[in-house]
């Protein structure tokens, strides 16, 4: 009786961690699932994919992506965000590693109200700012150039990143500026010989929040650009919506493009990206 | 020596400006531009018609607006039970000894989080599909016909069928911050209340729940501000339609400025959506710190 009871218990125990596997595995399927169907998709014709949307293709065919990459501007726009995304994620690195030093270091006057200025910037939701600075950006005749949306993209990193590097530097024992002076190191050499390699981790969590915020920015490339020649990779791809509305295989390749870069780089550096992002989340 | 520790003033200065001059230009300058906008009618061009606070005024009776907020407010809701519910059940589990795998939960939970929104809005767009979505598809696979419908066309389901995408989309991003958060705590906690009999759901109520409660309010402040900033999903997915069940206020200041070019009242719009949100999130974090104050 007892014994029956045990291997009662030991039972249910056995199908409460199935159940619990179960779940999670849908819900971990679920998540790369799109991405999935996006690349088998790709490969369909659209008849193919009009009789049925979910099956897989009948053969191996690179006619969509052939199309997509010459018909469409999709290399150009994938050149811009690269461009945007390169420029941004340094100004955003550098202003952050020196701005986030100076007010960690120095006890100057207006210190705080610098840092607080520069933390008010994560309270401003973007989307108040579309229509002034579009007004700001075509009156100062600064809309429609390579640069228009390193601007803002660098504006809007530089709290976190502020953030993050100015606690880190807390961190950090003073002696070793210290030292450095008296070995006769000037100011310029121990910021950037010696305390900017201490620095460098958390440089690359600002690095990994600032690249995936910038690939995926959809608002301002939408407002502040309007040469086809100059737009990003998301607001490219919402020009494909009306092009190949009926063409599904087509837009699925696009997308698929669209996303590549960034899904490569997640999964190669998954476990540092997770930790960044959530470390910039938390302490944000 | 001294001035390799503390830098001259001109050093100082030539260090900082850049920076500070940048981020003023692009954040506080448009901010200033937009309040001052907002006391004119028009349309974009050189004419300008100075009304006063007749724009600001016009907000406080605009059903469009407060429809957009109602909007913006019921995101935030059905995200912060939706996202953060599920994130804190997986967490659970996914902290449990009996989890296989939690690598590849963790990677393929949070690999949605990086994806652009506009991609998660077309995906999602074709899911709900009429001719070839794939909700369509499995109701016919399995015989309910009858239940086949432009999806994101229905003004009943439209709001909450938006949500969805949002919600999935970040689920993961919340699992691994909660998860996280229960790492730190020190597992014995866990084995002695196991020893005592706490298991399940009494386990998660009274033993984690309050110990990782710092990091769900993190969570919460994280998802507020998430959404009311709502906008590219909804662009991509019904623009605000159908009719304006799911405008939010993003779209709404989008659509006044841009498609139908009063500006002025567009700029008013937008100070009032940073009111609004200063308010909400800032409102928040404040009641959020005392709480977990109150309990230390």
């Amino acid at each position: 009786m007892k014994e029956n009871k045990k291997r009662d218990a030991r039972h249910k125990i056995h199908i409460g961690a199935l159940v619990e596997n179960l779940i999670l595995m849908v819900f971990s399927v679920t998540c790369i699932f799109p991405a999935i169907w996006l690349f088998y998709s790709s490969m369909k014709t659209k008849s193919e994919f009009n009789t049925n949307p979910i099956s897989l293709p009948s053969r191996f065919n690179l006619e969509n992506y052939i199309d997509i990459l010459v018909k469409s501007n999709i290399v150009r726009w994938m050149g811009n965000t690269i461009r945007n995304t390169f420029f941004s994620l340094i100004l955003v690195v550098a202003i952050g590693f020196i701005a986030g030093y100076f007010i960690s270091r120095f006890r100057f006057k207006g210190r705080k109200l610098m840092y607080g200025y520069f933390m008010i910037g994560m309270l401003v939701p973007i989307h108040a700012l579309m229509i002034p600075m579009y007004v700001l950006f075509t009156k100062t005749g600064m809309s429609d150039s390579w640069y228009t949306l390193i601007l803002p993209y660098t504006a809007f990193g530089i709290p976190i990143a502020v953030f993050l590097v100015e606690s880190y530097v807390q961190n950090i024992p003073k002696e070793l500026e210290e030292a450095a002076a008296i070995d006769g190191s000037s100011f310029g050499r121990t910021l950037f010989t010696i305390i900017l390699p201490v620095c460098i981790p958390i440089l690359v969590t600002v690095g990994i929040i600032q690249f995936f915020s910038t690939w995926n920015e959809f608002t301002f490339a939408l407002i502040l650009l309007s040469k086809e020649s100059l737009k990003t990779v998301p607001v490219g791809i919402t020009i494909f919506k009306g092009q190949y509305s009926t063409d599904y295989p087509k837009m699925m390749t696009a997308m698929l493009l669209a996303i590549l870069p960034a899904m490569v780089v997640y999964f190669a550096f998954s476990k540092q990206i997770i930790k960044g992002m959530v470390a910039g989340a938390v302490k944000g | 020596m001294k001035s390799s520790l503390k830098p001259r003033p001109i050093i100082f200065i030539s260090y900082l400006i850049l920076p500070f001059l940048l981020y003023t230009f692009v954040v506080f300058v448009p901010v200033i531009l937009a309040a001052y906008y907002g006391c004119f009618e028009w349309a974009g061009g050189p004419k300008m018609k100075f009304i006063g606070l007749g724009n600001y005024a016009q907000l406080f009776q605009d059903k469009e607006f407060i429809r957009a907020l109602k909007n913006n407010i019921y995101l935030v809701v059905v995200c912060v039970f939706g996202q953060i519910g599920f994130a804190f059940l997986f967490a659970m589990m996914l902290g449990g000894r009996r989890i296989r795998m939690k690598g590849f939960h963790r990677t393929m939970s949070f690999f949605p989080s990086v994806l652009s929104a506009v991609v998660v809005g077309f995906i999602w767009t074709m899911i709900y599909d009429y001719n070839y979505g794939l909700f369509n598809s499995i109701l016919r696979g399995i015989g309910m016909e009858d239940k086949v419908q432009p999806w994101l066309a229905n003004e009943k389901l439209a709001l909450p069928l938006v949500a969805l995408p949002l919600i999935w989309q970040y689920i993961g991003y919340y699992l691994i911050i909660i998860s996280s958060g229960m790492a730190a705590v020190d597992p014995q906690i866990f084995e002695m209340a196991e020893i005592d009999g706490a298991t399940g759901w009494k386990k998660a109520r009274y033993i984690t729940l309050p110990l990782v409660k710092n990091v769900l309010l993190v969570c919460v402040t994280l998802c507020i501000a998430g959404n009311m900033k709502a906008f590219d999903h909804i662009y991509v997915m019904t623009g605000g339609g159908p009719g304006t069940t799911t405008n939010v206020m993003a779209m709404y200041a989008y659509n006044t400025s841009f498609i139908t070019y009063k500006m002025g009242y567009g700029s008013a719009l937008s100070i009032g959506i940073l009111v609004v949100s200063l308010i909400l999130v800032g409102g928040i974090r404040g009641i959020i710190g005392r709480i977990s104050k109150e309990k230390e």
